[in-house]
């Protein structure tokens, strides 16, 4: 894995820049920040410092050349890793543009991240034909049927008849031939007066006037409809197979139970994420017993604790301190109590695991994806928090590995982002238990007698009956929310 | 019920709204105890007191930057600009300060920057401006233009309460000669929407402030032609109602637009732009402009009644488009 | 009116450099400062200087900040004393040239580097870049590249706790080119002729990008200008933290007492260009040799140890600290995602 490094552009409108000295040789160690080169541009001589340490791979630019900003100029590559291979090398060097596009972070990516391995894992499995026509012959096919519908019959001759855009529409929408219309306006011009009593005339009925006149709904016309329709079935039906489902392998029911909309539709091939989302959602109701239990949590201590530290928080670990880990840690704690909820089935065993890996659901965009905290049982809270932190971040910007969801040993969801009460979450296998944090509420509760305001919480736990009873389960949930309610002390 | 001036309906906008918020407060050059200029803030100080009512020095950018400052703070600040045409001297802070603010940094800008623009009252180069197309480039800004004092009242009491920067341009041809009775009760006029001042059918005008009343005095006359023409009175310049500007065109398919502002680079281009873009199979007939020729705005008499557009404009530009 | 330079711009000692331009404002002695105020301070004036060298000396040239970088290396003791004494309702206006002061009212490395890099947690979520950044939950206004745009601004901020009635103060700062600007002279005219609570602070470091002082303005200082806005003007030493802390004291204190506006004139330097592409070769060499030795950062250390505030190992350890605390922040920036690029269309107006 190399690190690019690329001529800076050292002013607002400085476009290429020369190299006069290479500090470094290839073979060299350089270290992140040492100076490995030095430039001359139109506004000034700088030195260079390199973007990563490592060795100096490869020199793409020798000393005495021009070339554009952010062009690659060299490859610093790990320690240990073969000087020689150049393999990406002549591709780059004239990736030269002056845009700084798509400006990607220079540090290299640890991995591979998975999702262009997933779409290349699809894209093998699939027809390559179907695949690159599938989805995409949907659009065109219909927008070109609506720009020939219009009408078998008449054409508008170009020569002397003078019309407006209106005219035109109208002429195209009634099917009529402006050469048989007369013209009243200037010069002889159709007017929308004279294409009106046309139609008028035409139809010999006041209700075709009222047709006209009611510009105001642009649909398109009716009978463009069957034909796109027609043309967006077979798509769909290539998009299923581009998505490559080895039919046998499908967890939906046989599609002939469900029955199929009628009427104007679009269909998409689900991305390879969606489709694992579906399987396996499926799959663990299949799978596992699903039970659910509700608790409402008092939040005050947290949303205290919270308030009072964040800041602080922030400004010493330079993350948001959110409400997550503090679910995360309680969760692992009362875990340790109730082992059971950290297990999975095997056959007819119980197969009890020592590390407790908190499985954190993080929407994206594009689907649903569950980082897992590993060790959550030997982690501080700060520990906790980072790490929640971290993943929940590479989720977002696709830079997970794919150890970086696997073996979890329970989930915790939050159903609340939207303002829900709670979900019912879906177990996700081999797990037995999966918690939901709804959202926090100030909601008017009952103390002493006397009605207060308390930030709020309903806290919902989907458990697999296989294993887990239910007095168990809202024991387990009991110690939970006693454990949050009663957190009052910051602890690192 | 008396009759409440274009001028009064101001005035009592900016009062009940004073009233209603002790974060508003005003500034500008003589709006104290002179009462402004044209005396739209005349008895506020005695009401509200120094705190609020603010005369400043000669600095239009500090009053605008001020107001800035003031809003960041929380306070809702209504700025005067003794004349319109003096806001040129508070463009950086308008167009660079208020406009991107919210932008940039997520700070909001609930300001309102007002005075008296337009012409027609021989008041020459620098005191009949119609400044709007500075500012109507700038995304970040609001503009509204009242024709009537219904609308006068319920936009400055509506720009006093948006969260965003809102330019009023009042029409100073129309401060004491437009009268009409409003409602006892409380009312805003929504920002952003046009209103039909006259329905017709077959062509419409498009059109804002002073020019309103020229486009219904033409409407008037060409009743008598055979001509319906449905005037339009677009009172927010930005956001503009493109929705009811667009059902106009459709419904009429001939339309023409008519400013006091001039020509080049006028309100009329860019809404030809829109009714090209969106109603273009709507015309039955190129859009046209009623507008003020490009150059400054003339003091002597004869000069500014010629660059003033006037009815016999509108008259032979709307029997052009009948005719077409 | 002594037009003389100030005589700290001469002795490079810290505490003693102070020379008032205007003899009615009194003087007591430095009142105490307790030794974590000095630690905090120290802190900041070597983790914005560190943060600032990170920024145009590595991550500048390394392609990864890209636009207008400006930085205030040299001017660290200005920001910092100053803004140290506000309390969290007052409010700051800084300038370019501030990242103590930002870093002192409480922005942070990580999201001040995501700022520069364009980045989604970046003050402003990527729309606008380097130090044009504001809070207004931590009372920072942002500041806009037309110089002295906000110094009518402070006087609005000011004018609306008159308004409300409340013991705030704002601290404005500029440079010394911004003080040729129409919107300087008429804010700093609002102030004094309403007798705002503001701070007006200059960092006059010398140098108008290429243009020195002496083609900026006719008068010998910035603080000559005061007078015409009848409100104190003194031109200080702004390399000396003592000097600038107690003369940014008093003027907090006389805001406070509803005495008006101040106008602080810090001398300093700046060493580096305008910009980071920027040479400075138009700034004669030995300028920056003579103002090197008057290193506000380490004129301060000498001055800690020499009265035994803080101990040689103390001091270490704020430089480790602070570089450890810039290296994580690099990180976590770089690692931070750009904005969506159709975020682009979102915030113009209210939503």
């Amino acid at each position: 894995m190399s690190t690019k490094v690329i001529m800076p552009q050292m002013g607002e409108s400085v476009v290429e820049g020369t190299i006069t000295k290479w500090l470094k040789k290839v073979g060299d160690n350089v270290g992140r920040d040492e100076p490995l080169f030095e430039i001359s541009t139109d506004k000034v001589d700088s030195e260079i410092p390199s973007p990563a340490a490592g060795i100096l791979k490869e020199i793409l630019v020798p000393e005495g050349t021009t070339v554009q900003v952010n062009t690659v100029v060299a490859l610093i590559g790990e320690a240990g890793e073969a000087v020689a291979e150049t393999a990406p090398a002549p591709a780059e060097v004239p990736e030269s543009k002056a845009a700084p596009e798509t400006p990607e972070p220079s540090i290299p990516a640890a991995a591979p991240p998975p999702e262009p391995a997933v779409s290349a894992l699809a894209a093998v499995e699939a027809p390559p034909v179907a695949s690159e026509e599938g989805p995409a012959s949907a659009l065109p096919a219909a927008a070109a049927v609506a720009t020939v519908i219009p009408k078998p019959g008449p054409k508008v001759q170009p020569r002397d008849i003078r019309t407006s855009p209106l005219v035109r529409r109208l002429a195209r929408e009634h099917n009529i031939d402006l050469s048989q219309v007369t013209g009243t306006g200037s010069e002889g011009r159709i007017t929308r007066q004279d294409i009106e009593r046309f139609v008028e005339d035409r139809a010999g009925a006041p209700s075709a006037l009222a047709a006209v006149s009611a510009p105001a709904e642009p649909a398109p016309p009716q009978k463009a409809m069957p034909v796109a329709e027609a043309a967006a079935a077979p798509a769909g039906v290539l998009a299923g197979t581009a998505a490559g489902a080895p039919p046998a392998a499908a967890a939906a029911p046989a599609p002939a139970e469900i029955p199929q909309f009628v009427g104007e539709s679009e269909t998409v091939a689900m991305t390879p994420m969606r489709k694992t989302i579906a399987e396996r959602m499926v799959a663990s109701k299949r799978i596992s017993a699903h039970v659910n239990t509700v608790f409402e949590v008092d939040m005050t201590s947290i949303v205290q604790l919270r308030e009072k530290h964040k800041v602080e928080f922030e400004r010493r670990e330079g993350v948001k301190l959110t409400y997550t880990p503090f679910f995360v840690k309680a969760l692992v704690d009362t875990v340790r109590e109730f082992p059971i909820f950290n297990c999975s089935v095997s056959g007819d065993n119980i197969v009890y695991k020592k590390p407790i890996n908190v499985g954190v659901a993080v929407a994206l965009e594009t689907g649903l994806i569950v980082p897992v905290v590993k060790d959550a049982h030997l982690k501080s809270f700060t520990g906790i928090v980072l790490a929640v932190n971290d993943l929940a971040e590479r989720a977002r910007t696709k830079r997970l590995r794919p150890d970086d969801v696997q073996n979890g040993t329970i989930s915790i969801t939050n159903p609340g982002v939207y303002g829900g009460l709670f979900g019912t979450p879906i177990i996700s296998q081999p797990q037995v238990a999966i918690l939901g944090i709804g959202g926090i509420e100030k909601r008017p509760v009952v103390i002493n007698e006397a009605i207060a305001i308390r930030p709020m919480v309903y806290l919902s736990l989907t458990f697999d009956h296989r294993v887990i009873d239910g007095a168990v389960a809202d024991q387990f949930m009991a110690r939970l929310k006693e454990r949050l309610q009663s957190w009052t002390a910051w602890i690192d | 019920m008396s009759q409440t001036t274009y001028l009064e309906a101001i005035r009592q906008g900016i009062w009940e709204e004073m009233e209603r918020d002790d974060r508003v407060f005003i500034l500008g050059e003589d709006v104290g105890a002179y009462g402004g200029a044209f005396k739209v803030t005349q008895g506020m100080l005695d009401r509200f007191g120094a705190l609020r009512v603010i005369d400043t020095p000669i600095s239009e950018s500090a009053i605008v930057g001020a107001a800035i400052g003031a809003a960041y703070m929380g306070l809702r600040p209504v700025a005067e600009m003794q004349f319109i045409d003096f806001i040129s001297c508070a463009f950086d802070q308008i167009t660079n300060v208020a406009a991107k603010s919210r932008y940039r940094w997520g700070a909001g800008v609930p300001i309102v920057v007002r005075g008296p623009s337009g012409g027609g009252v021989h008041g020459g180069p620098f005191h009949s401006q119609n400044p709007e197309m500075y500012f109507f480039h700038t995304p970040g800004l609001k503009i509204v233009a009242p024709a009537t004092a219904y609308d006068a009242k319920g936009l400055i009491k509506s720009a006093i309460r948006d969260e965003d920067p809102v330019i009023c341009l009042e029409h100073k041809f129309l401060y004491r000669r437009i009268k009409e009775t409003l409602p006892a009760d409380e009312y805003t006029v929504p920002i952003g929407k046009a209103a039909i001042r006259r329905r017709g059918n077959g062509m419409t005008v498009l059109t804002y402030g002073a020019m309103v009343y020229v486009a219904l005095d033409a409407a008037a006359q060409l009743t008598h032609e055979g001509i319906d023409l449905e005037v339009v009175d677009l009172r927010t310049l930005l956001p503009l109602d493109r929705d009811l500007v667009l059902e106009s065109v459709r419904k009429n398919s001939k339309v023409f637009v008519l400013h006091e502002d001039t020509r080049t680079g006028g309100i009329a281009g860019e809404i030809c732009a829109i009714i090209n873009e969106e109603a273009f199979e709507y015309l039955d007939g190129p859009v046209l402009r009623v507008t003020a020729p490009d150059t400054p705005v003339p003091f002597s008499p004869p000069l500014e009644e010629y660059f003033l557009p006037k009815v016999s404009d509108v008259l032979a530009t709307a029997r052009r488009l009948a005719s077409y | 009116m002594e037009r003389e330079k100030p005589a700290g711009v001469a002795s490079g000692e810290v505490g003693r450099s102070r020379r008032v331009t205007r003899k009615s404002v009194s003087r007591p002695v430095t009142r105490a400062i307790d030794p974590e105020t000095h630690r905090r301070m120290l802190r900041f004036m070597a983790l914005a200087r560190e943060l600032e060298d990170r920024i145009e000396r590595k991550l500048y040239r390394q392609g990864k900040i890209l636009g207008g970088v400006y930085v205030g290396r040299g001017q660290e003791a200005i920001g910092v004393a100053s803004a140290i004494q506000t309390l969290p309702d007052d409010v700051i206006c800084p300038s370019h040239r501030d990242m103590g002061a930002f870093l002192v009212r409480g922005m942070t490395p990580p999201r001040v580097l995501a700022q520069y890099m364009g980045r989604r947690d970046g003050y402003t979520r990527g729309r606008d870049g380097n130090l044009h950044m504001g809070d207004l939950g931590l009372n920072i206004i942002a500041f806009v590249s037309m110089l002295a745009d906000s110094v009518p601004i402070a006087a609005g901020i000011a004018l609306s706790f008159r308004i409300r009635k409340q013991n705030r103060v704002v601290l404005c700062y500029f440079g010394d080119g911004a003080t040729s600007r129409g919107d300087w002279h008429e804010g700093m005219n609002l102030a004094g002729v309403r007798k705002l609570p503001v701070v007006f602070i200059c960092n006059n470091n010398q140098y108008a990008y290429s243009t020195p002082l002496a083609a900026q303005m006719a008068v010998a200082n910035v603080a000559d200008r005061a007078a015409s806005y009848g409100m104190p003007g003194e031109t200080i030493d702004g390399n000396d933290v003592l000097a600038v802390y107690e003369s940014v004291r008093q003027a907090i204190a006389r805001a406070r007492a509803g005495e008006g506006p101040t106008l602080i004139e810090c001398r300093t330097f700046r060493m580096t260009g305008h910009s980071a592409h920027d040479d400075a070769s138009y700034v004669p060499k030995r300028l920056f040799k003579e103002w090197e030795s008057k290193d506000p950062i380490l004129r301060y250390e000498q001055w800690l140890l020499r009265e035994g505030v803080l101990r040689r190992t103390d001091i270490d350890y704020v430089h480790r600290s602070v570089i450890e605390e810039v290296d994580r922040a690099v990180e976590w920036a770089e690692d931070n995602p750009y904005p969506p690029a159709e975020d682009c269309l979102r915030g113009v107006y209210h939503e």
